[in-house]
């Protein structure tokens, strides 16, 4: 009983993790718009925590390049099992207008593995929240598999 | 055998009453941000998600740590609910806030070090406060037992009602709530991240989770005492007294330790001493 | 039972006197470490014993009274030559006045008349198993470690011989003290530990070590003075030297509380309660054991046995309350002190002195209950505090600091040491062990008095600041497979002994009550039921939260114990960790290696600034204490 009272409380308990890795802010922003009144994203439990050691699901706007990387990559790492990541924005899915540029990786996939892809430049607040619940049904299921 | 009976009723009432009124707690403030704020139950799923993670320590004195102060806190609760003697009672407490720093210091992480001193600061800050209003409520009763509390005919509070006031500074700091939260934000995207439970993650951020819903109820328990002698002026006390809380915590910014100790010596510890006075004198 | 005594109190002489003249060290191991199993074994033995009061006739033909009054002037005699060698015109004013007035009383005030010499009742029982046992320990602990301490200092010629002379004589004296039944005896054994420890502190004979042991010196020799004016008041209205009469009179008119409250100021001297505190930190610049001996066993207890022996004599009385105001003072003015500490020494010199604090203020209560208060007090934190000296000392010899910042993350290369340091620590503040049942029984004793209080409310938190922070900065990750600490034999037997010493006891402590503290009250403060102590005022269930707690505890350990099942991982460093825990990479892409620093308090507990201010009030509330006496 206790068991599936933990399994149904991951799905109503994730706690966020926002990255930027290089966005120009425009994510951000509209990640931030998601805990306002208007969108009300605790509503859903979700908290947005400044540490990996507590979350659940990181959320990453930007492109990776050559610098971050490697931050990148430590925060995910220090995230306990079971967690996902969500890439959000453009820049974030595929390194956007930003691609070519000498110092950039790409997308947050050349690095870490990405659940879910939000689009849009900027993404909207309602896009996120979605991917965000998207992520959510995806780690439960990983959950399941690994069981 | 009552006693042991009331024990396992504080034991298993505790982290229920203590996660119902901080989901309560979520509630009230989300309706002063005109949002609608997570589902009561919202505290339970954080910790059961938390007891589902993957364990993941820095070293073993965090394990320790986390497991010592949810025990400490939970004997504590199990001492008031049997009636224990106060300053016995109090000092069981202590045991839990100081594993708690102990382990944040275990960690080689700039946000668990300077979290632990801060919370230290605030040990310093509510614990002379504490025993002023446990020494208010012998002179009263005659007893530092919570046994004696109960014989009495007229509500604590009017004997000590500065000593209530000071108590409040007590309740602010042991809530974590501004503008007293400076050793773990409530909203870890701060300077601060989580302070000292920074390094606590998982399970083991779960125990602690639990163990400070024990420390509320045992703090709510305290301010309990002071109207004894009825129940519905009790709950009423309670209820103001929280709502007072979340109405500061919403409206005050966060302050820094220097403040806390400069409002809390003089202020606090001042009104205790006049109290004092007075039940000295009468 | 006579034997015992001259057992507990030459023994100790003889062997000090085998240490100094025979100069091979294996015969001064051997000689110490049969001085302390006998003497252990005879505090033991003296348990079981009828308790009579002992006369002790001649020795060697000589009248013993004679003998004492004899070896008092030579001492004093030492005292002041001293005091010509290090120029000192303090010492040598203190000891002329002390020779004249003793010279007057012994001669012309003293009719004399046979008294007692020895008398073992509950407190000096106590004090007689805490000197002998933990002394004991300590100067096991004291034979690797002089060796090492040697090494250090490339001396051509070795001067243990003298070290270990003093430091049974040490023993020797203190239980003279503790037993003497005599005030005139009572009197040489306190003149004896004044010089032995002047020998001690001065030991390294480094220009500093002089200079604080002379500050020693004549502030005990201050106390000495206080302590013949105090016993010639007290017999120009009792007439008698005896001190079980004495005590069994009670306070008898203003003349003789005075004196009282002069042995009382004798006795804050030898505690180094504030304002003579300063002895007491000089003392640290000596050999740790000394320092553990010192402040744990010896010499600060003899202070509070003095004042605890005479409390029967001014209860009552507003002396009685301005010795409780005065150890409350001292209990929160070096707390306070403390806290802006980081050397681990004068952290515990501050804290012993805190401490003693507060037994003279459960002395200075002096209702059953703070009397009980003190004696556990007394014991329990003799036990704690000398295992934390002896911790301090075998750290600073791994690590060559007694910083407690240089002492940040000991686990990770000296896991044994640093973990009983650790026990150590938490038997020092935190329930159920037996200091913070003290503690507990003080406050709950003291709450009848608002002055004395506050005060302690206010210490008992800065004292939980300075002992947190530092057992937490003890704590560090260690790898696996790091090599294992060596750590001495005769250097774990003691920390081991009194580290489960400290345990133990603390369970036992109901019964400890039951069948040494109790008899000594006729209307006992506590009723013992299923292991925990029950009192109108409050109850400590010692045994059921021992189970609780203790249970819990072992669990944790379990648990904490297999974490390298569990993943570990660096601390969080905003996802910028370099190899090492702890070290980030900062500017110039180059690693930022982790350093951290506790909260001092500077600008609030600055110990130049608070120092003089709290003299000041401590010499006030001292003369109101003496005036109180009137």
């Amino acid at each position: 009983m206790f068991g599936s009272f933990i399994k149904k409380s991951r799905a109503k308990s994730p706690w966020i993790m926002h990255f930027d890795c290089g966005s120009c802010n425009g994510c951000d922003i509209e990640v931030l718009a998601c805990l306002t009144p208007l969108y009300d994203v605790e509503r859903f439990g979700i908290i947005n925590v400044g540490n990996p050691k507590h979350a659940d699901v990181l959320l990453v706007t930007g492109t990776v390049n050559h610098r971050n990387k490697k931050v990148l990559k430590n925060i995910y790492d220090q995230m306990p099992e079971p967690k996902a990541v969500i890439a959000i924005g453009a820049c974030g899915n595929t390194g956007g207008v930003f691609r070519d540029a000498y110092n950039v990786v790409g997308g947050i996939d050349k690095v870490i593995p990405v659940d879910v892809y939000v689009p849009g430049c900027p993404a909207k607040p309602e896009a996120i929240i979605d991917g965000v619940v998207v992520g959510l049904g995806k780690f439960a299921q990983k959950v399941e598999e690994a069981e | 055998m009552d006693t042991l009976i009331l024990v396992i009723i504080g034991l298993v009432a505790g982290p229920v009453i203590g996660g119902l009124v901080a989901g309560l707690d979520r509630r009230v403030t989300a309706w002063f941000q005109s949002r609608q704020g997570p589902p009561i139950m919202q505290s339970f799923y954080d910790v059961a998600k938390l007891l589902g993670k993957e364990k993941m320590v820095v070293n073993q004195w965090q394990i320790l740590c986390a497991w010592v102060y949810l025990i400490a806190a939970a004997v504590s609760v199990g001492l008031f609910f049997a009636q224990g003697d106060l300053l016995v009672i109090f000092f069981v407490q202590a045991v839990g806030a100081v594993f708690l720093v102990m382990g944040a210091m275990s960690a080689k992480s700039p946000f668990s070090q300077v979290g632990a001193q801060r919370e230290l600061m605030q040990i310093l800050a509510y614990e002379p406060v504490l025993i002023l209003v446990f020494v208010g409520i012998y002179l009263v009763t005659g007893s530092f037992s919570i046994s004696a509390v109960w014989e009495l005919e007229q509500p604590l509070l009017a004997k000590m009602p500065l000593l209530y006031l000071a108590l409040g500074y007590a309740l602010t700091i042991k809530l974590r709530k501004s503008p007293f939260d400076f050793s773990t934000s409530h909203h870890g995207h701060q300077e601060l991240v989580k302070g000292v439970l920074t390094e606590y993650s998982g399970p083991y951020l779960a125990l602690v989770e639990i163990a400070h819903w024990y420390e509320t109820v045992l703090i709510l328990g305290l301010c309990a005492l002071f109207w004894s002698t009825n129940v519905f002026w009790m709950a009423a006390l309670l209820l103001g007294t929280y709502a007072l809380e979340i109405l500061v915590d919403n409206t005050m910014a966060r302050m820094t330790w220097r403040w806390m100790l400069k409002r809390v010596w003089l202020l606090g510890m001042g009104m205790s001493v006049v109290n004092l006075i007075w039940l000295y004198a009468g | 039972m006579s034997n015992l005594l001259f057992l507990l109190i030459l023994l100790p002489a003889v062997a000090a006197a085998v240490c100094y003249f025979v100069r091979s060290s294996a015969v001064r191991t051997l000689t110490v470490l049969a001085t302390g199993a006998i003497l252990t074994a005879a505090s033991l033995a003296l348990l079981g014993q009828e308790t009579q009061p002992l006369t002790v006739g001649s020795v060697l033909g000589i009248p013993s009274d004679f003998l004492i009054a004899v070896l008092d002037f030579a001492l004093l005699g030492v005292i002041f030559m001293y005091g010509v060698k290090h120029k000192s015109l303090l010492i040598q004013g203190f000891t002329l006045a002390q020779a004249a007035l003793l010279a007057w009383f012994e001669l012309i005030m003293v009719k004399s008349a046979e008294v007692p010499a020895f008398a073992v009742d509950q407190i000096s029982l106590i004090m007689v198993l805490v000197v002998s046992i933990i002394g004991s320990l300590i100067c096991i602990f004291a034979i690797p470690y002089m060796k090492e301490h040697e090494e250090h200092l490339h001396l051509k010629k070795s001067r243990q011989p003298q070290f270990f002379f003093f430091m049974l004589l040490f023993l020797g004296a203190m239980n003279g003290l503790v037993l003497s039944n005599n005030i005139l005896w009572l009197y040489f054994f306190f003149e004896v530990t004044t010089l032995c420890s002047f020998m001690l502190i001065g030991h390294d004979r480094t220009e500093i070590a002089i200079k604080n042991s002379v500050r020693a010196l004549w502030m005990n020799s201050l106390g000495g003075l206080s302590f013949v004016i105090g016993m010639m008041l007290v017999y120009s209205k009792v007439g008698t030297l005896d001190i079980s009469a004495i005590l069994a009179g009670g306070p008898q008119g203003a003349l003789m509380v005075t004196g009282v409250g002069f042995l009382c100021l004798a006795g804050f001297t030898k505690a180094a309660q504030v304002p003579f505190q300063s002895w007491l930190l000089g003392a640290m610049v000596a050999p740790t054991p000394v320092s553990a001996l010192l402040h744990s066993s010896t010499m600060v207890k003899a202070g509070v046995y003095v004042v605890l022996r005479f409390a029967p004599a001014y209860s009552g009385t507003l002396l009685s309350d301005g010795v409780a105001v005065c150890g409350a003072f001292t209990f929160l003015a070096c707390a306070a002190l403390c806290i802006g500490q980081s050397n681990g020494k004068k952290i515990l010199a501050y804290s012993t002195v805190s401490n003693l604090g507060l037994i003279i203020c459960c002395a200075g209560l002096n209702t059953p209950l703070a009397i009980t208060a003190a004696v556990l007090l007394i014991l329990f934190h003799a036990i704690s505090k000398s295992l934390l000296f002896l911790c301090v000392g075998t750290i600073e010899q791994a690590i060559g600091s007694r910083d407690i910042e240089d002492m940040r993350g000991l686990y990770a290369k000296f896991p044994r040491t640093a973990t009983i340091t650790i026990i150590g620590i938490l038997t020092m503040l935190l329930p159920p062990f037996g200091v913070l049942m003290g503690k507990w029984m003080a406050l709950e004793a003291g709450a009848a008095n608002i002055y004395v209080i506050i005060m302690l409310a206010m210490g008992s938190a800065l004292t939980m600041v300075y002992w947190a922070r530092w057992g937490g900065l003890l704590m560090a990750s260690r790898e696996a497979g790091a090599a294992r600490e060596k750590q001495a034999a005769l250097i774990s037997l003691p920390l081991m002994t009194l580290c489960l010493g400290a345990v133990v006891l603390s369970l036992a402590s109901p019964w400890i009550y039951n069948s040494m503290l109790a008899p000594m009250f006729n209307a006992p403060p506590f009723a013992l039921s299923f292991g925990s102590l029950n009192a109108a005022t409050g109850s400590f269930a010692v045994v059921p939260l021992f189970l609780a707690l203790g249970l819990g505890a072992l669990y944790a350990v379990k648990a904490a114990s297999g974490f390298r099942k569990v993943k570990i991982v660096a601390p969080y460093l905003s996802g910028s960790n370099a190899g090492e825990e702890g070290t980030y990479i900062g500017p110039m892409n180059g690693p930022v290696p982790f350093s951290a620093g506790n909260m001092y308090l500077g600008e609030l507990f600055a110990e130049g600034k608070l120092t003089p201010v709290f003299n000041a009030l401590a010499v006030a509330l001292i003369v109101l204490m003496l005036g109180g006496a009137l």
